[in-house]
């Protein structure tokens, strides 16, 4: 499975008139491979974000595609690539967002039962109850590897920022993502902490996921099997 | 876990509830929704119906203001587990328990008796409301 | 916890923002369900009225003749305590077109042992009653005897009870059907039953306006005409041939009446009018807001892999069962005011007022719910509906 992107390409407005294009991501091509950990660093605004919102399905690019498997994302029906990306990847998000209102582990257990009752409808109620045996305990033992566990069941507008980021990577990885998008991941984390996130990213990694970290960590480089740098929206490999 | 122990807050809600609607119809009881005021001067038995209704309105209105004296989880579910009972009685005895005057469109009849049913069936719902919601976190 | 879940949750987990919803939608619920049951009910007792009102023409002493008086007597049942002498009915049957007429007698301020407040008696003639014998509901034998009584359905008394006045035991033969009226708290006997108990009033030194000697006496007269004959010929002929007293076409009351009723409906359908759009914009604002201050959780859901099609179902299954409940809390609310306050809002608005059947309430209730529901969610619709247009990338990042 790999995720192209060819000849991207995202600007916004500035102004009036087309004059005014600013180019957030200029023509880029950029190849995610399993088992591999792609960092892209880069000066905030450089448009290292926008390039991986737009590889993970969720900001439509200007010009050029973004093929799965031969299959352009952004020609998919919203409902298809809805699906797509909760089946196949994993996201980060920077601002470590969650539902406030949902508990911890119901905010890493929901992504997987958006579509349950569609796909799995079928299973028997044994079936469903030992699914929900082992989502719970996959559940619980991503929580312990982020040392949240004790927080399972408090909503997730009381956590602390670190603690959020936590939980996002937890949620990221619940779904045994093909494709995980971390951007920042470690920007809350002290030293130890950053060191236990990026060894987890890359161990995920080396069981054939294919992993895209933002970061303006130096130390992320050091997990990196590719290495870019983003500047005024250009890609040049480090 | 510090968090699973935290007590319910909405448990004191329905006791304000039923302390102002409790008010209401003691003062009610009184005034504006009161038992027939008769031209001689007699009491009727629907007077002394509206008696006992203001007692009964002072006891709720007590029963829900110590609700607020104690947070613990069992004194408070005793209370509002009274207070369901209390209404109880106070719905019945306009009426049933002690019986009004027999013409509808007398002041007893048409204002007193649907007000004080209305009030304590209020009080009776917030009550039972009040035994649900108090339970540990 | 899976998808269905969520707008249960949401709702359950911030009930300050649940409840203020819940509450607009109440009051949208409460105003509608409210003013179409007072409407009804004033319709429906107008309609009872017209009914009951056998009569063509009412024949009055021309004292009680202005016309306030007299439609307070017809819509409130408040009968005044006017006479006149019983050779008006002798010359009404006289009257060409005529055909009944009969005889009533109003009686205030008797006092029953049922009650310590004043009740109306009212003497008919048993013989030619066509007004209220009709209408007896409920009886156990058909003809008003020596000491009998028929009582309007408030009065607190079953038939077949006995019923003392001035301690005098009357025989309750039957009760009438309710009128939505004063009249409901009336006693009606025959004349002699009548004179029989103002007999016994004077034994106890209790004086009324008339006293057990005026024979003959009448209040009102009540007139059917005979069908093909002009009403309003036979009415200036009964004016013109009897003394001291005037004659009334019911019909012209009626249709005063049932014009400002007209009135009084239109305003209360205006209110609901503007109960609704206001209710529908202050709503579509509270969802445009609310959505603005969700723009990042919905944006994560999306990101999260929801489709729009599936956010916009969440965010309307929010709507729709906030504003179902909140439908049926107004209902509640608004049938907890009304329902047991009938006699009191009957004595204040001074028209007829008969409270529709259950399954017309219910049926009021279920479409008042329903609507309500429907203005909720069409009001989430347009906030779900702009949500999933934007890129949930655009979103999180705060562009």
């Amino acid at each position: 499975m790999k995720l192209e992107a060819s000849a991207v390409e995202k600007w916004y407005l500035r102004g009036n008139g087309e004059s005014n294009r600013f180019f957030a991501v200029t023509k880029t091509d950029l190849a995610l491979e399993p088992g591999e950990v792609t960092v892209l660093t880069g000066r905030s605004g450089s448009g290292k974000t926008t390039l991986m919102n737009i590889m993970a399905g969720l900001l439509t690019p200007d010009g050029g595609r973004v093929m799965l498997d031969g299959q352009d994302l952004y020609a998919m029906k919203d409902d298809e690539l809805s699906r797509l990306r909760n089946r196949l990847f994993g996201m980060i998000p920077q601002g470590a967002d969650v539902l406030p209102e949902l508990t911890v582990k119901e905010n890493i257990i929901l992504p997987q039962r958006i579509y349950r009752s569609r796909s799995r409808g079928s299973f028997s109620d044994d079936d469903e109850r030992e699914n929900e045996g082992l989502l719970s305990e996959r559940c619980m033992s991503l929580l312990e590897q982020m040392e949240i566990s004790h927080l399972c069941d408090a909503r997730a507008k009381e956590l602390s920022g670190g603690e959020r980021r936590r939980m996002c990577i937890a949620r990221a990885l619940a779904g045994d993502p093909k494709f995980l998008f971390a951007d920042e991941p470690t920007s809350d984390l002290d030293d130890d902490n950053t060191r236990i996130i990026l060894s987890m990213l890359r161990e995920t990694a080396d069981s054939s996921c294919a992993v895209m970290i933002v970061s303006h960590d130096a130390e992320a480089g050091e997990y990196a099997d590719t290495e870019w740098r983003m500047d005024g929206g250009t890609l040049k490999k480090r | 876990m510090e968090v699973r122990m935290k007590e319910k807050k909405g448990s004191s809600i329905p006791a304000i509830v039923i302390l102002i609607l409790a008010i209401l119809a003691m003062t009610g009881v009184k005034t504006f929704a009161g038992p027939c005021v008769h031209e001689d001067g007699a009491f009727g038995s629907c007077h002394w119906a509206g008696q006992a209704v203001f007692g009964l309105a002072i006891l709720i209105a007590a029963e829900s203001a110590l609700v607020f004296w104690r947070k613990n989880t069992g004194f408070r579910k005793g209370l509002y587990l009274a207070m369901v009972l209390t209404a109880e009685l106070g719905i019945l005895t306009p009426g049933t328990l002690i019986s009004l005057c027999s013409m509808e469109s007398m002041r007893c009849r048409m204002i007193m008796f649907p007000a004080m049913v209305v009030l304590f069936s209020l009080m009776l719902v917030s009550a039972a409301a009040g035994v649900l919601l108090t339970r540990k976190g | 916890m899976d998808i269905r879940k969520l707008p249960f949750v949401n709702l359950l987990r911030r009930p300050g923002r649940t409840f203020s919803l819940l509450l607009l939608t109440a009051f949208l619920a409460l105003s509608v369900f409210g003013g179409s049951v007072i409407v009804m009910s004033m319709k429906r007792g107008l309609n009872n009225l017209e009914s009951r009102l056998g009569a063509d023409i009412i024949v009055v002493p021309s004292s009680a003749q202005s016309k306030v008086s007299f439609k307070n007597m017809l819509l409130q049942g408040t009968t005044g305590a006017f006479y006149m002498s019983g050779e008006n009915l002798t010359r009404t049957l006289e009257v060409e077109g005529v055909e009944k007429a009969a005889p009533q007698l109003f009686l205030s301020s008797l006092k029953a042992d049922c009650c310590s407040i004043r009740i109306q008696i009212i003497g008919i003639d048993p013989e030619t009653d066509f007004i209220i014998q009709p209408w007896i509901e409920e009886s156990c034998q058909s003809r008003l005897g020596d000491m009998d009584v028929v009582a309007g359905c408030d009065v607190g008394v079953n038939a077949s009870d006995t019923l003392k006045i001035y301690d005098e035991p009357c025989h309750v033969i039957g009760k009438l059907a309710a009128t939505g009226t004063g009249l409901d708290s009336a006693v009606y006997c025959s004349m002699e039953t009548m004179n029989k108990l103002l007999k016994a009033a004077e034994a106890k030194g209790i004086t009324h306006e008339i006293t057990s000697e005026d024979e003959g006496l009448v209040s009102a007269i009540y007139v059917k005409v005979k069908e093909g004959c002009d009403i309003g010929k036979v009415n200036s002929a009964i004016q013109g041939h009897t003394r001291k007293a005037s004659a009334v076409r019911t019909k012209s009351m009626i249709t005063d009446v049932s014009d400002s009723l007209s009135g009084v409906s239109r305003t209360v359908t205006w209110l609901i009018a503007v109960v609704w759009i206001l209710s529908f914009v202050i709503l579509l604002i509270v969802f445009f807001m609310i959505a603005n201050e969700r723009k990042k959780e919905f944006a994560l859901l999306r990101l999260l892999g929801t489709s729009r099609a599936i956010l916009g179902s969440v965010v309307r299954k929010e709507a729709a069962v906030c504003s179902l409940a909140g439908g049926l809390t107004g209902v509640a609310l608004s049938a907890l005011g009304l329902f047991p306050f009938t006699g009191l809002i009957e004595k204040s608005l001074g028209l007829p007022y008969l409270t529709p059947d259950v399954s017309t309430i219910l049926l009021t209730a279920l479409l008042t719910v329903a609507g309500t529901v429907l203005v909720g969610s069409m009001a989430s619709f347009w906030s779900a509906a702009r949500l999933s247009k934007v890129d949930p990338g655009r979103v999180l990042r705060g562009n």
